[in-house]
């Protein structure tokens, strides 16, 4: 009798790919519009000012490279290009520096308000940015580093202070501690111990911190525009969105589409290459 | 053992850095905020909560405040909609699931003002992506659709923060769902469980805590929203895109003509802290439960 049943019950079941089919054609049409959409604007940065506007979906007719050279050097998004390699090269190395003992000495070590020190570090992921805007342009002009890279990188390594702590910090947390002990019988010291041992062992963690902020900074804007005035001082982000509001008088669609595209190229090259180790990263923090 | 020595050396250089340019320039926009001050180097007046008083009758505000919690509730609920719907369907088993994670993601690692000039494309009326599109597929009315019009221009926007964020949140939920053991789903695949059924009774409860981490991230994010809607104004960002993170840079720094109201903008920093972790405090109790055990 139960056999009839739970036949009875049982549904007719289709062929699994076409089960999935509007899983796929759902996740295809999502995925389509994102490449097509970058695609478009890849495409457009080759045609002429005149062709863009009206060719649409059509392959440019003649294939026009130098847009790109004029973006890099009338744009000037080659110098810019220079002063984000500098800025954000120095702060990220500084941010490690910096974050990395901090990290380390707030998972491991026993002192009093450790926990009052760690909370007061997280409670920075929460505080909105543009709140920043005006103390800070207030501080950087008092020692004279407004407008100036110095200033903005300073800027840079505190505000990625907290979320740098906070992923090293449970990174620090999740380590064994028999070798550390082991490390201490062995007679080394507190310095050697991090240094030789911890620090080691930590490296995935602190590669994947200096990643993500190889990213954020890179594309960091709001602070930018807001401590940087000179064109020469411009960071890419800024010198694209100086790019795109002179297109607004220019009409130069294509020479803007090519400052995009130099934009970001290289980040979709370097994510293509580091997407799986972002991912982790992006994730550590978030889901344990 | 670790010595105090070294304690202290470790943690110097962090918190000095932090202390001095972020958690005090912090704290002094609630000291500022009390201050008519109307530039870097002019005298401040103390007007007392003054700055707060005009904000409450400034209509501006309201509409930067009205746009922002748009951001927060409709913006969240697409997010948070479409991300959930695209974690069950490329976790359902469909080949590619790596490469369709990548895909979502890219938004997210590339530049916002990059994204702001490839959707300003995107919508412009003759020549953008949408309407020749719409065109090219004989939909030659909607095709003259002027996406970016005053009375749009905000929806627009925020479609494609929208379209950005979904990404994010896709991959932290995805994670969730990594964690959570295939047995759970085998034994409902033998019981004969629907794919909805599966969602809601087994990924929703699994993953109630990468949710609450989730809004948190989103609701801060939300409420300090600038990059993407200023890159996507333009030279002269519209009333429409205000946030409020806008509003105060205008009333701080001004657009092309500088405006220079200091202790006003500060007040607007101070309602956006207070908002955040207001409806921080308010999310986690209504979202606390008993901690499931797997």
């Amino acid at each position: 009798m139960t056999d009839t049943t739970v036949a009875a019950r049982r549904q007719p079941r289709l062929p699994g790919w076409v089960r999935r089919l509007p899983a796929y054609i759902l996740v295809w049409a999502w995925t389509a519009f994102t490449l097509a959409a970058i695609l478009y604007v890849v495409m457009s940065a080759l045609k002429t000012k005149r062709e863009v506007l009206r060719s649409g979906w059509n392959l440019p007719q003649e294939w026009v490279w130098s847009n790109f050279a004029t973006a890099w050097t009338v744009g000037r998004l080659g110098e810019y290009f220079i002063n984000s390699l500098l800025v954000v090269g120095v702060s990220v190395f500084a941010i490690l520096l910096v974050s990395t003992p901090a990290a380390y000495v707030l998972a491991r070590a026993r002192f009093r308000g450790r926990e009052t020190l760690t909370n007061l570090f997280v409670i920075g992921m929460g505080i909105p940015i543009p709140m920043l805007f005006i103390p800070i342009f207030g501080i950087l002009s008092y020692l004279r580093l407004s407008d100036s890279l110095t200033g903005l990188s300073l800027v840079f390594i505190a505000i990625s202070i907290p979320v740098t702590i906070y992923l090293l910090t449970g990174f620090f947390a999740s380590l064994p501690s028999e070798l550390e002990a082991a490390a201490v019988l062995e007679g080394c010291n507190d310095f050697q111990v991090f240094w030789h041992v911890m620090l080691p062992l930590a490296m995935p963690g602190v590669l994947t911190a200096l990643i993500l902020n190889l990213i954020w900074l890179w594309n960091e804007y709001q602070l930018s525009l807001v401590i940087l005035n000179s064109p020469q001082n411009r960071t890419l982000p800024l010198g694209l969105y100086s790019l795109q509001n002179a297109m607004q008088y220019t009409g130069d669609w294509p020479g803007m589409f090519a400052g995009v595209t130099i934009v970001i190229i290289p980040t979709i090259i370097a994510y293509a290459l580091l997407s799986e180790k972002m991912i982790a990263g992006m994730t550590m923090g978030a889901v344990k | 053992m670790i010595r105090k020595r070294l304690i202290v050396l470790f943690l110097a250089p962090a918190s000095l850095l932090y202390g001095g340019l972020f958690l005090l320039p912090t704290l002094s926009t609630f000291y500022f905020s009390l201050f008519n001050w109307s530039g870097f180097g002019q005298d401040m007046t103390f007007v007392g909560l003054n700055n707060y008083v005009r904000l409450f009758n400034d209509t501006v505000f309201w509409l930067s405040l009205r746009n922002t919690l748009a951001i927060l509730f409709v913006g969240g609920f697409f997010v948070f909609g479409l991300a959930f719907l695209y974690t069950v369907l490329i976790t359902s088993g469909i080949w590619g699931k790596k490469f369709f994670r990548l895909v979502f993601f890219l938004p997210n690692v590339v530049s916002v003002v990059a994204l702001a000039g490839m959707w300003a494309y995107i919508y412009n009326p003759r020549s953008g992506l949408i309407n020749t599109t719409l065109s090219t597929i004989g939909l030659d009315s909607m095709a003259k659709t002027l996406w970016t019009s005053p009375n749009n221009i905000f929806w627009a926007m925020l479609a494609a923060l929208v379209w950005v964020f979904t990404g994010f949140f896709l991959i932290l939920l995805m994670a969730g769902v990594d964690k959570i053991p295939t047995d759970t789903y085998e034994a409902a695949d033998l019981e004969g469980a629907s794919l909805w059924q599966k969602f809601w009774f087994i990924t929703v409860p699994m993953l109630w805590d990468v949710m609450t981490i989730s809004f948190v991230i989103w609701m801060i994010n939300a409420i300090k929203m600038f990059e993407f809607p200023y890159a996507f104004g333009f030279l002269q960002v519209p009333q429409q895109l205000y946030t409020l993170g806008i509003y105060l840079y205008i009333m701080g720094f001004g657009q092309r003509d500088p405006i220079y109201q200091l202790g006003y903008a500060t007040a607007i920093g101070v309602v956006m802290l207070v908002l955040t972790f207001v409806l921080i405090v308010v999310m986690r109790r209504l979202l606390r439960r008993e901690q499931l055990e797997f």
